[in-house]
């Protein structure tokens, strides 16, 4: 009995630890690029170097601002929430179809998504740059949305369609009872009850379109359209070794998807687990 | 509410199959309006495929369903003017009690006020004892409340047709009994017909103005409780319907010098002159089916009698069940609660004449009922 609470304690002092180190490891960049940020130009590079600033300055953020760095975000929002409304709509439907129907050709489907999945972005570029160049999308931010709904409709289907079976179908059945359409009980009961399905997806989704690089560096040519992510890397370019407004322009790319995924971790949590457990 | 609101329902030659398994076969069906008809049967006997092709949700694969004067066959369950209650309820656990209950009366085609369903919906709630339950959330009440509510949102847009599956089965005994009484006073107050699945007869024989008693995907005999119980048509019916099975008796009927004698493993039954039609069953295997009260300690008049050891003794309340060995065959009867039975006596029983059932035992059609031949 001793021994094993002893283990036991052990174990728990280990696990703590193991976590508290991922943590450290993930984070302490974050913070090391903020509070660099927010230290003026010449005590950035001063050695030793000081973890915390002397004096806190915002002149780098202002500085991005001024070089047209809200332009960049706002782009960036346009098309994470474009790219994920299309991305729920499409999929919320595509979902439903494969959780609730027999079809032929069902599983090739179902076989075809995940095949899908794993197919590397980078292999797709070129392809889907000439199709977009095709339908004269290039340089647009509808052809953006268009290339990250593409890339990411796989995976909320998937995640939507294990949801929507762990739900019990009476209750669809019974709203059909009720007097509802199939798309009215749909929207009425399945949706309002797979809210964490929901989020789950709509976080794949928002994380890729929000980081992406690649894609948007191959699409998008005028200074207009440009997301955040080729905003900073033209910083780089321009400011050449100046840390203070790259790391200024990072705190600003990052710090609203930590602030999003804070509130919504415990939805994406149950979202996960409940389409894993009973897909 | 009190005039005759049910409609009628009709199945025609409806059938079922998912692969190579019959689900149901041609079933032919006729429910009176008005009438509280169960649908009876082990699982995976097709009732409940019944039950849910008629309220559309799944299709038939052939015949065709009439409700009232309408052909819903092909009708989406949204337009078949019919409530159902789950067996889980499958009350919505994102709204409350009273939007629960309002629900089917915001759907299409009724056009009402939000005064009007607030009415509507507080009328129906009183009459269920659920009304100081409407602000809750589903998970927060009780199984039997929760019960009541699917009823409520059943009852609340005054359908021509209920379906209820398995409505009590998850209830525990005491609170099962008393919504049986509460339903069927609910029912003799709305007269709307009601289609009701279980698997526990006695539910449906004390529920039902006719039982619908199904195996393997058939129907098997449709009729008043009172009649399926007394005449039932094969020994399957027979066997299901009743607390207790029949004793059942496998063997041949023989003359032996002037009368006849059932034979059966070890254990030879004369049977007395009013059963002298049996001659008739001679040559051919048949099983002698008798159920528990039919079987008595002592000589009776009108009855097949056999000496018998008493092996077990069980007591139910108002009677007591026993067990005893007569040859290789064990028969189970039914004593008065006061009766002094020990285990080990030696015991006369007589099997009562007008009890007593025959079944061809290959095809398991009933051959004589309750002492008389079927017809």
């Amino acid at each position: 009995m001793i021994f094993e609470s002893h283990s036991g304690l052990l174990r728990r002092l280990l696990r703590g630890l193991l976590s508290v180190i991922i943590v450290v490891a993930a984070l302490f960049p974050i913070f090391w690029g903020l509070m660099t940020s927010l230290k003026p130009t010449r005590d950035i590079v001063q050695f030793p170097p000081s973890l915390l600033p002397a004096t806190v300055t915002f002149e780098h953020y202002v500085t991005i601002f001024k070089a047209g760095a809200f332009g960049f975000l706002l782009n960036s929002l346009l098309v994470s929430a474009g790219t994920v409304v299309i991305c729920l709509g499409i999929g919320a439907l595509a979902a439903y179809g494969l959780a609730r129907f027999e079809f032929p050709g069902k599983r090739a489907v179902m076989v075809a998504i995940i095949a899908v999945m794993s197919i590397p972005v980078a292999s797709l570029l070129i392809p889907t740059y000439t199709l977009i160049a095709e339908i004269g999308l290039v340089n647009t931010h509808i052809g953006l949305i268009l290339v990250y709904s593409a890339y990411q409709l796989p995976i909320v289907i998937w995640i939507l369609a294990a949801y929507y079976q762990s739900l019990p179908i009476e209750l669809e059945w019974s709203a059909m009872m009720d007097g509802y359409s199939r798309l009215q009980a749909l929207w009425k009961v399945v949706l309002p009850l797979s809210r964490p399905g929901l989020i789950a997806a709509g976080l794949f989704v928002v994380v890729f379109a929000w980081n992406d690089f690649v894609v948007a560096v191959t699409l998008l040519s005028s200074e207009e359209t440009r997301t955040l992510p080729i905003g900073i890397y033209n910083f780089l370019g321009f400011y050449g070794r100046e840390w203070g407004p790259l790391l200024a322009a990072s705190m600003v790319s990052t710090i609203p998807l930590l602030v999003v995924f804070v509130i919504l971790q415990r939805y994406f949590m149950a979202g996960m687990t409940n389409g894993s457990v009973k897909g | 509410m009190i005039q005759d609101s049910g409609a009628s329902i009709a199945f025609r030659g409806i059938g079922k199959r998912y692969g190579e398994t019959v689900a149901l076969a041609d079933l032919d069906l006729t429910i009176q309006p008005g009438e509280f008809v169960s649908l009876l049967g082990p699982s995976g006997s097709g009732k409940t495929t019944t039950l849910n092709i008629l309220a559309g949700l799944i299709s038939a694969d052939n015949g065709s369903i009439m409700i009232g004067d309408t052909d819903v066959t092909h009708l989406s369950p949204d337009r078949r003017g019919i409530a159902m209650v789950f067996q889980n309820y499958a009350l919505y656990p994102h709204m409350t009690i009273a939007e629960n209950l309002a629900f089917p009366l915001q759907a299409r085609g009724h056009d009402l006020s939000k005064q009007a369903i607030a009415a509507k919906v507080k009328d129906v709630a009183e009459t269920l004892g659920i009304g100081h339950l409407l602000a809750r959330y589903p998970k927060e009440i009780s199984g039997g409340q929760q019960q009541r509510v699917a009823l409520g949102r059943a009852m609340v847009r005054d359908p021509k047709v209920f379906l209820l599956d398995e409505p009590l089965s998850n209830l525990d005994a005491r609170l099962r009994l008393k919504m049986r009484r509460d339903l069927k006073a609910l029912h003799q107050r709305l007269r709307s017909t009601i289609v009701y699945v279980t698997h526990d007869q006695s539910e449906a024989m004390s529920l039902s103005d006719r039982i619908a008693i199904y195996q393997g995907g058939r129907l098997q005999q449709f009729g008043a409780p009172a009649d399926i119980y007394r005449k039932p048509v094969n020994a399957f019916v027979a066997n299901f319907m009743g607390e207790r099975e029949m004793n059942n008796l496998s063997g041949t009927v023989v003359q032996v010098g002037d009368g006849l004698v059932f034979r059966s493993d070890g254990l030879n039954l004369a049977l007395p002159a009013p059963l002298n039609d049996w001659a008739r069953f001679q040559g051919r295997a048949v099983t002698l089916g008798i159920r528990p009260q039919g079987v008595k300690i002592g000589e009776r008049t009108d009855a097949v009698q056999c000496e018998a050891v008493l092996r077990q003794v069980e007591h139910a309340g108002t009677e007591q069940f026993y067990y005893a060995q007569a040859g290789g065959i064990e028969l189970s009867g039914a004593a008065a609660a006061d009766a002094v039975l020990a285990i080990e006596d030696r015991v006369r029983l007589s099997l009562l004449t007008r009890e007593l059932y025959l079944f061809d035992t290959a095809s398991g059609a009933a051959l004589v009922q309750g002492g008389d031949l079927a017809a």
